[in-house]
């Protein structure tokens, strides 16, 4: 009998759609995606850079992108799942650039449409004196490599704020993942449909 | 052997007297549970938020287990802890929830419980912080002991939790 791959694909498509930060105005964002070492990026981008945008100038005080997000993962093993980190740079009182925010989310394990809202934090400075300097020398505390953020190793000495929202939302398709033996989704719901909803009122975490 | 993958995040918690907090967390399985890959604990950074009322951690999960029975479910368990600007810790909370057992994302709202200690201790408590804790953390995710506390509830915690089981059909297991 001949043997089987054992590779399966993920395709994850989506936008690195609006967000709110209410201290600031003209934010832009980075992205990249992070997986383990079983993993392989097969087509379409992992790392990329939004425009520059100003807040709306209504009560929403929203921030949107509409960032075309495109990207086919090729895996052995779930374990290593890959995650988006975004890190939002706004251009501060002196027309530096300091960081607004990292934030972190797994891709979506279950096929089909998902809408994250994703918190974005800054490290803190560990003292009064240094977080003056930051403020005049524009030179916030920021990570070196920001990988760091999609391992749960070496987070329990850092502080962080937390300063606002990001909305992600991910279109998400397997392919050949129930023929290695692998479920994302209960099995009696494999032929049904849940309606999603829209609408004003339709924020937070949705998925279908 | 069947698997379980666990892919997530502990997103936040809510419902603090005060949210500069951070979390020590924890999976625990039976004797028949073994961790492939990924850590199995650890700590999240500590938040202060600038405006929400809730502190968030975005603390990524990724673990993989290999199984031979369904006794021992993992079972997430938390300790919640407050750091004021002093850089005292002080104890908020105890939650633990098991690991959904259906496969798919799961948004689970975890409820904490913290000692209350006896009259006395709670008004020290109020005006110099600290209060009693567990000697024992198992007694977060165990039910032995537990008729000897006195507690009294706490926050909650966020978690997203991601579930990929793997040859479980096989074995004639319906979840």
């Amino acid at each position: 009998k001949m043997s089987q791959s054992s590779v399966f694909l993920l395709m994850v498509g989506g936008q690195i759609e609006s967000a709110e930060f209410p201290d600031f105005d003209d934010i832009y964002c980075k992205y990249c995606f992070t997986f383990g070492p079983d993993w392989l990026v097969t087509s379409g981008l992992d790392e990329g850079l939004t425009q520059v945008t100003k807040k709306s100038r209504d009560d929403r005080q929203q921030f949107v992108w509409n960032f075309p997000l495109d990207i086919t993962f090729k895996t052995t093993n779930p374990f290593g799942w890959p995650q988006l980190i975004v890190h939002a740079y706004g251009i501060d009182a002196f027309g530096t650039d300091v960081v607004r925010g990292y934030g972190v989310t797994h891709v979506p394990i279950t096929p089909g449409r998902h809408k994250i809202r994703i918190p974005m934090f800054v490290p803190e400075s560990s003292s009064q004196l240094q977080k003056l300097t930051a403020w005049i020398l524009g030179r916030r505390p920021e990570y070196v490599d920001v990988r760091v953020l999609a391992q749960g190793e070496g987070r329990e000495v850092t502080r962080v704020r937390s300063q606002g929202f990001l909305t992600v939302s991910f279109n998400v398709v397997m392919k050949d993942m129930k023929k290695l033996g692998y479920d994302v989704i209960p099995s009696e719901m494999s032929t049904s449909v849940i309606p999603e909803s829209v609408g004003p009122n339709s924020g937070g975490t949705t998925e279908t | 052997m069947a698997e379980v993958h666990i892919v997530g995040q502990i997103v936040g918690a809510s419902g603090f007297p005060d949210h500069s907090l951070f979390c020590k967390w924890g999976i625990n399985t039976g004797g028949a549970w073994k961790a492939l890959a990924g850590l199995r604990e650890g700590q999240t950074q500590v938040d202060t938020p600038q405006q929400h009322d809730a502190a968030y951690w975005a603390h990524p999960i990724d673990i993989h287990y290999a199984t031979k029975g369904l006794q021992g479910w993992p079972k997430i368990h938390f300790q919640v802890w407050h750091q004021d600007s002093f850089g005292r810790n002080e104890l908020y909370g105890y939650g633990f929830c098991h690991v959904p057992t259906t496969p798919g994302m799961h948004e689970i709202e975890c409820p904490t419980w913290r000692p209350s200690g006896s009259f006395k201790e709670q008004v020290s408590q109020y005006f110099l912080g600290g209060g009693p804790q567990l000697k024992n953390p198992d007694l977060i995710y165990s039910g032995a002991d537990r008729y000897r506390l006195h507690t009294i509830a706490m926050g909650s915690v966020h978690v997203r939790l991601g579930v990929i089981l793997r040859n479980f059909d096989k074995y004639g297991i319906e979840c």
